[in-house]
């Protein structure tokens, strides 16, 4: 159906594509794979009509076509579904499905047109009322309307840019039958995602771009993920986390009684040693980041008790929290992570009192003290100076990672989702660094809804299921398919 | 730009970003070199009463832009009630200095403008009110407030008093034009060099960042405002000074000048960047512009239109970057 050959841009010096050639048959699902930089983006960009190729042919049925605008993509039947939703929150799901569509007339309320949608969001398996405002949806349903929406312009190839980066387990899977469904329907779907497992559980085939290129295509059944992995690096990758703790005795560190969050965690107790990586798995919405939020300090409405090392800590005291050493690094790096200054404010950021006296800064020191947490995140000591917004989303991680250092002794870290948008092989080195930060006597809690990285990296597991605590594994004993079961079906588990 | 910020290039041991100068960069060097060749070929600019007048122009405005620098950084875009604090500040210098003397007569015109503009940075800080609409309000309210005690009325001061103003000229410089140096010279201290300086533009570039690590945002917040304040106040102890004599009409349209000031300077209007070495800037190209126009002659309303006129081109050549 859709053949790309030979595609080459540039922008000004820098390759985005240098020969990229993929095709798509009717039914198909073919994941698009690569690292942060290596041209998915420009490639859809090209599909789309954004962008001009420098060279290179993309056919349809057989036919060589140009596309010079998103116009006439939409016209040829390519639609993409970008990660920023262009979803209308307060209007109806009917009237976004048909939202800029070049067919509606100005009042498109007449039956032809709900019967369309309604069946547009039956082929893809879901059952929303087309009144609902689409507020009320979650962010997967979100996407699936998104998706409708292409359906009713006819599109036959669908490009999905990771749909499911910001979903939970139970989105997912929804997000992955309505992929069946779509491949059932004879549509095209080019699957960009950063999540391998996606690509053994829904797609026929997958091609890997590196720098630009092709560096492999294949069907899903002919490869397998080490390969897949050493494919997307350019080198071969044997372990993507570090080793575990030693099991046996170590400090109580981070201790949690009763803590209750009203509308999110109901009665939580838990102990996060000093030297392990604890982990709190659970879905986006199950509570877990709240918990972290809450020993931060940022939850003004949340009660019970919270020890450090055996001393009581006040919650809601953000400056009795800065005291104590207790960092927390925020999910929502642009919101609550970055600023939008230097890299080397950014490292600073929290320690600028540390480096003054008399309430003037001292220059010199500060310098020497990003550089020098530049030297234990491993980032460029060159790019102090450049923007922190410039970097890539897993150095800006790593300037968070390096905020929680410093202080006169190790105290505690708390971070929600340590992986999110970063690509994979920064995954790995953000891995090898909180297992350094946790060998260093820190306490690490982290909160994640990755399940692959919940087993990979932690030491003890806690799953979470609407606000309550459901099991606790340790070492060994973490196991995928449990900790799935517990944050989806907690009562199967306990009957079991 | 092409150098890194004033804490960084100030030393010059951090390496400047070799990055090659923006378009704006070079739009402003071009707009400067013409505007400067203007005032140049401009009869009488360069006679020495027209540049008292053009120096003396910039270091009314300039206090007041210096003080809006602050709040700008801060996150909490302009103020409009700068030059009502100024002209409170104005009278009460007055008053205190027919009272009690020179001395007495500057702290409290300096409190008062503080206590003022601090007081709307309690709403902004501790209620996340929208900071515009709080300095609109607060404007009405000094004005309103001011009409009721003053009865509309002109402070003079007293004949006793008037030798030992700030007159007179340093270096051939108008002493106004050496007290607002002065101000830019302390704000960019501040800025760079105190820990809350470092805060002011952490809170300014990311609140919620801010608020997660920490740091102390509402303090900060009302701290700019503070700052803002004193430097109102300076305004208003200048013209006060000046004119030997004080009204609510003082400072009318000085917030106005002080935006246009600020934005050409290339302080950024989201807040978290800018400096006052760039605002001194500003403030030399928006008076320079207005000297001009008064030297070839043009009236009130013709100075006001070209003041907005500049800040309309400065906001569209800004954004046209932000979407590049």
């Amino acid at each position: 159906m859709l053949d790309v050959e030979h595609l080459a841009k540039s922008y000004g010096p820098i390759k985005a594509l240098r020969d990229v050639s993929l095709s798509l048959a009717a039914g198909e699902v073919r994941a698009v794979c690569g690292e942060n930089g290596a041209g998915k983006s420009t490639l859809m960009r090209v599909l789309m009509g954004v962008s001009r190729p420098d060279a290179g042919t993309i056919r349809l049925d057989g036919g060589a076509v140009s596309i010079d605008s998103p116009q006439q993509a939409q016209r040829l039947g390519i639609a993409l579904v970008a990660q920023e939703l262009s979803l209308a929150p307060d209007l109806s799901i009917l009237d976004n499905i048909w939202l800029g569509n070049r067919a509606v007339p100005l009042f498109h309320r007449r039956k032809e047109f709900r019967r369309r949608a309604a069946e547009a969001l039956t082929l893809l398996g879901v059952d929303y009322g087309l009144d609902t405002p689409v507020s009320r949806l979650t962010m997967g349903q979100r996407q699936i309307v998104e998706i409708a929406r292409m359906l009713v312009r006819d599109a036959r190839i669908l490009i999905l840019d990771e749909p499911t980066a910001t979903l939970s387990d139970v989105e997912i899977e929804r997000m992955m039958s309505t992929l069946r469904s779509l491949r059932t329907q004879g549509k095209g779907v080019l699957y960009v995602t950063h999540r391998l497992g996606e690509v053994f559980e829904i797609c026929d085939s997958v091609t890997v771009l590196r720098n630009g290129a092709n560096v492999g295509s294949a069907a899903v059944g002919q490869i397998d993920r080490a390969r897949l992995i050493a494919l997307m690096l350019g080198r071969s990758f044997t372990d993507m986390y570090p080793a575990a703790a030693a099991e046996g005795a170590c400090d109580r560190g981070l201790e949690i009684r009763d803590l209750h969050i009203p509308g999110s965690v109901a009665r939580l107790s838990l102990i996060a040693p000093r030297g392990r990586i604890t982990c709190i798995a659970g879905q986006v919405g199950a509570g877990a980041s709240a918990v972290t939020r809450a020993v931060a300090g940022l939850v003004p409405s949340a009660t019970g008790t919270v020890l450090l090392d055996g001393t009581p800590l006040q919650l809601g005291s953000l400056s009795q929290r800065v005291r104590r050493n207790i960092a927390f690094v925020s999910e929502d790096r642009a919101a609550e992570g970055i600023f939008n200054r230097s890299v080397l404010e950014n490292l600073v950021a929290s320690r600028v009192t540390d480096h003054a006296s008399c309430g003037f800064v001292s220059w010199p020191s500060l310098r020497r003290f990003a550089a020098q947490l530049c030297a234990e995140v491993t980032v460029d000591r060159g790019r102090l100076g450049a923007q922190a917004f410039d970097l890539s989303g897993g150095n800006q991680q790593k300037l968070l990672f390096a905020r929680a250092l410093g202080g006169s002794k190790p105290g505690v870290i708390l971070i929600n989702e340590p992986t999110r948008g970063v690509d994979v092989g920064a995954r790995a080195e953000i891995y090898r660094l909180l297992r350094e930060f946790c060998q260093r006597g820190y306490v690490l809690l982290m909160t994640s809804s990755d399940l692959e990285e919940v087993v990979g990296i932690s030491d003890t597991v806690l799953t979470l299921y609407r606000g309550e605590i459901v099991s606790t594994y340790q070492h060994s004993r973490i196991d995928m398919t449990d900790i799935l079961a517990d944050i989806t079906h907690p009562v199967t588990t306990k009957a079991a | 730009m092409t150098v890194g910020e004033t804490p960084s290039a100030g030393r010059g041991i951090t390496r400047l970003r070799l990055r090659p100068p923006s378009r704006l960069f070079l739009v402003r060097i071009v707009v400067m070199f013409v505007l400067a060749g203007i005032a140049l070929a401009t009869p009488s600019f360069l006679s020495a009463p027209s540049l008292t007048t053009l120096l003396t122009t910039i270091s009314f405005v300039g206090c007041l832009a210096a003080a809006m620098t602050f709040i700008t950084i801060s996150g909490n875009i302009m103020s409009f009630a700068l030059g009502a604090a100024a002209a409170v500040s104005a009278m009460v210098f007055v008053v205190v200095l027919n009272a009690a003397g020179y001395a007495t007569a500057v702290i409290a015109a300096l409190a008062a403008g503080a206590a003022v503009t601090a007081a709307q940075g309690c709403l902004v800080g501790f209620l996340r009110t929208n900071p515009i609409i709080v300095s609109i309000a607060a404007n009405v309210l000094i004005y309103g407030v001011a009409q009721r005690v003053t009865n509309n009325e002109t402070v003079q001061i007293g004949d006793a008093f008037l030798h030992s103003l700030l007159k007179g000229k340093v270096f051939e410089a108008p002493v106004e034009f050496i007290v607002f140096l002065a101000v830019i010279a302390l704000g960019q201290a501040v800025l760079s060099l105190t820990v809350f300086g470092r805060n002011l533009f952490y809170v300014g570039s990311g609140l919620r960042a801010a608020e997660t690590i920490g740091l102390p945002t509402v303090r900060t917040t009302i701290g700019a405002y503070l700052w803002a304040g004193l430097f109102a106040a300076v305004t208003g102890i200048l013209l006060a000074s000046r004119f030997h004599q004080a009204n609510m009409e003082f400072a009318l349209r000085y917030d106005y000048d002080a935006i246009a000031a600020v934005l050409v300077g290339g302080t950024a209007i989201q807040g978290g960047n800018g400096s006052m070495l760039r605002t001194l800037v500003g403030v030399a190209a928006v008076s320079t512009i207005q000297v001009v126009l008064l030297l070839y002659g043009f009236r009130e309303e013709w100075r006001l239109f070209i003041t907005g006129l500049i800040v309309v081109a400065v906001v569209i050549l800004y954004s046209s970057r932000q979407r590049q």
